[in-house]
Order: structure tokens, then sequence, then C-alpha cells
């Protein structure tokens, strides 16, 4: 039977529920958005006892459908002061679904303490540990495997987010035990932080034990949708080789690359952090140039990279070799991974921090290009001092803070590796999407710029406002599944692709859903999003994109982004 | 003309002495396709997924012009 566990804060109590009706046929993003719509205030204070925090697997995770297993965790973000789903690989979403847990809900707050939740197939518990506050991700989930279960998945949270940081995400494990897997974006780290809870352990050997209603159908159809991901280019063979971080040289050839805090569309070093080099360093070192984040994915984009210290960064994700990379005109390999580490450990978001480094440098705080002061200056978050406090707050407020009118945030969240200029379709979304400035919400580089689903012109507005609309519809529908979301390359470019999902669903829970079903999940998805948005207090001004992308043009296109009041058609259906 | 051609995520191989993303000079014909291009450099053409001339997307048949930075990839996607 599915379950509904709530741990409130408040008393240290676990309340264990059967999954309320309106709930049972929602997982993912679907049942995450739903829920903060529904029990949380949508003024409240985020790092106050009223705000929730509901982790939730999608609805396919933890059967054999393919990349399956990615987690949901909502609730209200500080970072935007809007509503939040922040996505993650990693082992527990499967383990969370075998164990036959819809979701797991943390409210109230305690007066003090650091906390642990113990999740096992038998029990839930709430444990105090003091004794574990203030140690990096890494460390923590290591003591707490060997102190509990060597198998178990471990969700947690850094200093960071203990010190509630804005920018503060949570982490999951990969299947080595790296605590890099985050839900990164919007800040839940902080909220988690606010609850005293640093970490939840879930223990269960099982992978793919979800309960499905008709196995031979869910059999047949899983095959066949691994079969649509692997003869896709980009799925079967581009992702697979090269990671994410092939997207570097590509993107930098298109000219919308964003360099030095999005001054200029290309950066002459972007080959030497790019996925090339990454893949010819890292297995030079007796690291891995493919991965998968957890078992049965098969596009398998993630990497091991093996650091001069003797530690291993894995992954580093293309927005992370971004961020780091030619947004801080930094081209050594060695110091992203560094920065990358640092924020793993010490629970931030890399885009966030990657982005408030390139604001600082914009401040002349540090100088542009200098590795080793960005080290530096991220090394001073775990310390709590006023200027780790700064990093950790976001770019939105760094540029407060120092003066700075270049600052690249949509409703306060950092601008990710694209720059909306030379490429309009992730303009558009970056300025729409209930999230605040996320690439994944409506990624319109497909079309774009890597030719998958079609052709829109990157430099030209016609088609971005259609394009960024069913991105975001079909993206809401795909993180309600537990799919991770580079399936989409194969299903905009297959049309038995959607059908295939939707036969799964229908396999595993015994229902009649449709193609149609799905894109009006979709659509529910983004207006729930957008009323909890509204009675937090947003209005289309929020919904566009900073004064200097329309102001300054980027070059080598010569662009400014234009579009205004095209924007607030984006989600009229 | 003569133009500036970067290959990147594999494609280097088809190339003798290429290395990804470093620029090769390649003299052809003026009015030459991208096409010709592949066929110079012995690339397959099957193996070809992106064409970007200074920036911008070409097809196989698009003529190219004097002094073009060119960079060819095969199949890539992330996010
Ligand atoms: S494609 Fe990458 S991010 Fe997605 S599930 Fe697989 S390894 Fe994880």
């Amino acid at each position: 039977m599915s379950k509904f566990i709530r741990l409130d804060m408040t008393t240290q109590k676990v309340k264990i529920e059967e999954v309320p009706e309106k709930y049972r046929a929602l997982g993912g993003r679907a049942l995450t958005s739903q829920f903060v719509l529904d029990e949380v205030p949508a003024t409240c204070h985020p790092l106050g006892p009223k705000n929730k925090l509901i982790i939730a697997p999608g609805l396919l995770s933890g059967t054999s459908a393919p990349s399956s297993g990615r987690l949901s965790i909502g609730g209200k973000s500080p970072l935007t002061g809007g509503i939040k789903e922040a996505n993650a690989g990693g082992i527990t979403s499967q383990k969370l679904a075998s164990l036959g847990i819809k979701a797991i809900v943390i409210e109230g707050k305690p007066e003090k303490g650091t906390f642990i939740a113990r999740v096992t197939a038998d029990s839930v518990e709430i444990i105090p540990a003091d004794d574990l506050a203030g140690k990096g991700t890494y460390e923590l989930t290591a003591i707490l495997k060997e102190r509990y279960n060597e198998k178990a998945g471990v969700i947690c949270i850094g200093p960071a987010g203990e010190m509630k940081m804005l920018s503060a995400g949570i982490t999951n494990n990969d299947p080595e035990g790296n605590s890099s897997r985050y839900a990164g974006r919007g800040g839940l780290g902080a909220v988690m932080g606010s609850k005293g809870l640093k970490a939840i352990v879930v223990e269960c050997d099982k992978t793919f034990d979800a309960p499905v209603k008709d196995k031979e159908r869910f059999k047949t159809a899983a095959r066949k949708f691994a079969d649509i991901l692997l003869k896709h280019p980009v799925c079967g063979e581009g992702l697979p080789k090269f990671g994410t971080n092939v997207l570097m040289n590509i993107i930098n050839e298109a000219g919308t690359l964003p360099t030095r805090n999005f001054r200029t569309g290309r950066f002459d070093a972007a080959g030497e952090v790019s996925g090339e080099k990454l893949a010819e360093v890292a297995v030079a070192r007796g690291g891995k140039a493919t991965h998968a984040c957890h078992p049965g994915c098969v596009m398998r984009c993630s990497n091991v990279y093996p650091m001069p210290d003797g530690k291993v960064c894995a992954p580093i994700e293309y927005e992370t070799a971004w961020c780091f990379g030619p947004n801080l005109e930094i081209s050594d390999l060695d110091v992203v991974a560094k920065l990358n580490y640092i924020c793993n450990d010490v629970g931030l978001d890399t885009i966030e921090a990657g982005c408030t480094l390139g604001v600082l440098m914009e401040a002349g705080v540090i100088p542009f290009g200098d590795g080793q002061a960005a080290i530096k200056a991220l090394e001073e978050v775990v310390k709590g001092t006023p200027l780790g406090r700064i990093i950790g707050a976001g770019a939105a407020v760094a540029g407060k803070v120092y003066g700075v009118t270049r600052v690249p945030a949509v409703k306060g969240q950092s601008i990710p590796a694209y720059d909306p200029r030379s490429c309009r379709g992730n303009g558009v979304t970056y300025a729409t999407t209930p999230m605040g400035a996320d690439h994944t919400a409506g990624y319109a580089v497909t079309a774009n710029i890597l030719k998958v689903g079609g052709y829109v012109d990157p430099n030209k507005d016609d088609g971005q406002i259609e394009l960024s609309r069913n991105l975001q519809v079909a993206t809401a529908a795909v993180d309600a599944t537990g799919l991770c979301l580079f399936v989409a390359f194969a299903v905009l470019d297959n049309e038995e692709g959607l059908p295939t999902i939707v036969e799964m669903l229908n396999a595993q829970y015994g229902t009649e859903l449709t193609v149609e079903d799905v894109t009006a999940l979709g659509q529910q998805i983004l207006k729930n999003e957008r009323e909890f948005n509204a009675k937090a207090g947003f209005t289309k001004a929020d919904d566009r994109l900073p004064e200097f992308f329309y102001e300054e043009e980027l070059t080598p296109h010569k662009t400014k982004f234009a579009l205004k009041e095209e924007l607030d058609e984006v989600f009229n259906f | 003309m003569l133009l500036e051609v970067r290959l990147y995520s594999g494609l280097e191989k088809y190339v003798e002495n290429a290395q990804y993303g470093k620029p090769i000079q390649v003299e052809l014909p003026e009015g030459a396709t991208v096409k010709q291009l592949l066929d110079k450099l012995g690339i397959p053409q099957e193996q070809v997924f992106s064409v970007l001339v200074n920036g911008t997307h070409y097809n196989c048949s698009d003529v190219m012009e004097d002094g073009d930075r060119v960079a060819l990839f095969p199949p890539v996607g992330g996010g």
C-alpha cells in the first residue's frame, strides 16, 4: 500500500497516513506542486514553521522503466519567494518507491537541535543527531551509511542548509555514495535546515520493487521505451559518450555561451573546460567519462572526475562547468572541479554559486579569471563569514549588497548556461517559468541549437513563445513521471515516445490515460504553480528578464532580447 | 577560399593530426558547399549532425564564404 509519511519537526513525531484520495494519481512534480498549493500558505515565511517540504519519487520510479529514478522536492522557495520543485537523480527515489512511499512531508519547526530521520520497511523514526551538526555532505553520508546501512540512500543538507542560506540545496547519493545528486535550485536546503533536519536515511535493498499492476504489459512497454532512447542519436550516442558537458563547444560555437558574467557569447578557452577535455583527463586519471546516477539509466550522462588532491568529483555537469568556467573566465578544469566539490560538500546549488561569483567579480571583489581567488571566496561559505553568507545568499542578494546592476537572475534565481539573447526560446522560459530562471523548465536549446524536435532560429523571436509553452507543459508532465528530462530528446523526435510513456503508466497503475491526459496534467501543474505564485504576490512584472538583456548587445550575433508583453501569452491555455 | 574549420566530439578522428576544437585551415573553390567540405575532409555525412557557420546552422547544400568559421558536430545534447 502506498503511504504518506509526515515528519512533524515541532514535536519530532512521525505520522504515517494512507495517501489522500486527491493525490493517488499524482507523483513527482505533479504531487509536490499540488501539495504545496494545498498545504503551504503562499505568504508564509519560507523558513518559518508554516512552510512544508515534500519529497516525492516520480510515478514510474522504482520500476524497470529506463532512467526513471528521479526525485522531486517541493516547498516554498526562500530564494524566489515562490513555489519550487527541484529535481534530482541519485538512488533514493527508487528506494522510496520500492518501500511504497508516495511522499515524505517535513513540517513544523523544532525549538532547537539537529535531527535525522531513519526510514526502513518497518519503521520511521526521528533521531536527535547534534553530533552531526556542521558536517559536510560527503562525510555525513559516509557516517550514516556506516552507522545504519551501507546500501542506504541518504538525503541530506550541508552546513549551507543548516545556516539557512538562500541557495542551499538538498542532495542525495549516487550508487558509489557520492553525495552529489542535488535537488539544487531555489534554496530548499535552507528549508530543510530551518526544520532542524540534517538527513533522511532511506534503507531498502530493493531498487525495482514498486508495485506494478500488469507486469507483462509493463515490461513490453519499458523495453520499447529503452529502445526508443537508445535509437535516438542524442540519448543513445551523444549523452553516453561525453555527458552533458559535450554542450560546451556547441553552445560556444553557436555564440550563446554566457562569458564574463553574461558580457559576451563566446569564450576562447571553452574547449579547456569542455566534455571532450573532461573525458580525456578523467580517463587518463582512472576516472570515468560515462556513469549512471542511478541503476537503470540507459543514457548514463554522468562522469567521474578524479581531482589532483585525490578526491573525486562525480559528476561535473555542463551547467557547473559553465558557471565556474566561461562565466568567470576560468579555463582550468581542476579549478572547476574543486569549486564544484566545495559546493557539493557545503551544500550549495552550483549554478547559483557560479553566478554569484560572477557578480562578485563584476563588483571587483575578486578578479575575473582568478581561480584561486574564487576557491578562497567559496571556502568562506562553510565558515559562515559575512562574505560566505553573501555568496550563499545568491546572485540577486550579492548584486544588491555590492550595487551591481548586471545581475543575471529572474524571480531572484540566477540564469543558467545559455544566453537568452541568442537562445531566445530559453529566454522565454527563464522569464516565465514559475520556478525562477531555470533551463530545465522548458529547454528550448533543443530546437534553438541542437536541432532536436524541429528548428527555431535562436536569434529571432518567431516561434519562441509557442516553443517554450509546449516544452514547459511537456516538462512538467515528464517531471511527474520520474523520468529523467533527457528522455525528452528522444520523445520530441519520435512520435511513439509519449504514447509509450502513457502505456507504462497505464500498465503500472491500471489506468486508462491518454496522451491528451498527460498534456492536461502538464498544464494543470503549471496552473497550480502559477496560482501559488500569484497568491504569493507575483505579477506579470516578475515574468521579465533583467534590464541589461534588453539594452546591451551580445556578440557575436549582436542580438538583444526584445520580448516583453508577448511573454504574457505563454500561459494562455 | 580559405575556411577556418573546427571538429568536435569525435569527428576529429576522421582527419589526420586534427584535435578537437583546434582550428584547421581548409582551402576550397569559391562557392563551395558544406557537402564539399565534408567530402574534402573525408567525414561521412551521416556522422555530422550540426554544422555551425559563424554560429548559424547550415545545411549540407548551403554555400560558404571566404574566412567563414565552420564547426562540425556529431549528435550532442545535455542540459
Ligand atoms: S541521463 Fe544522466 S541525469 Fe539523467 S538519469 Fe541518467 S545519469 Fe542521471
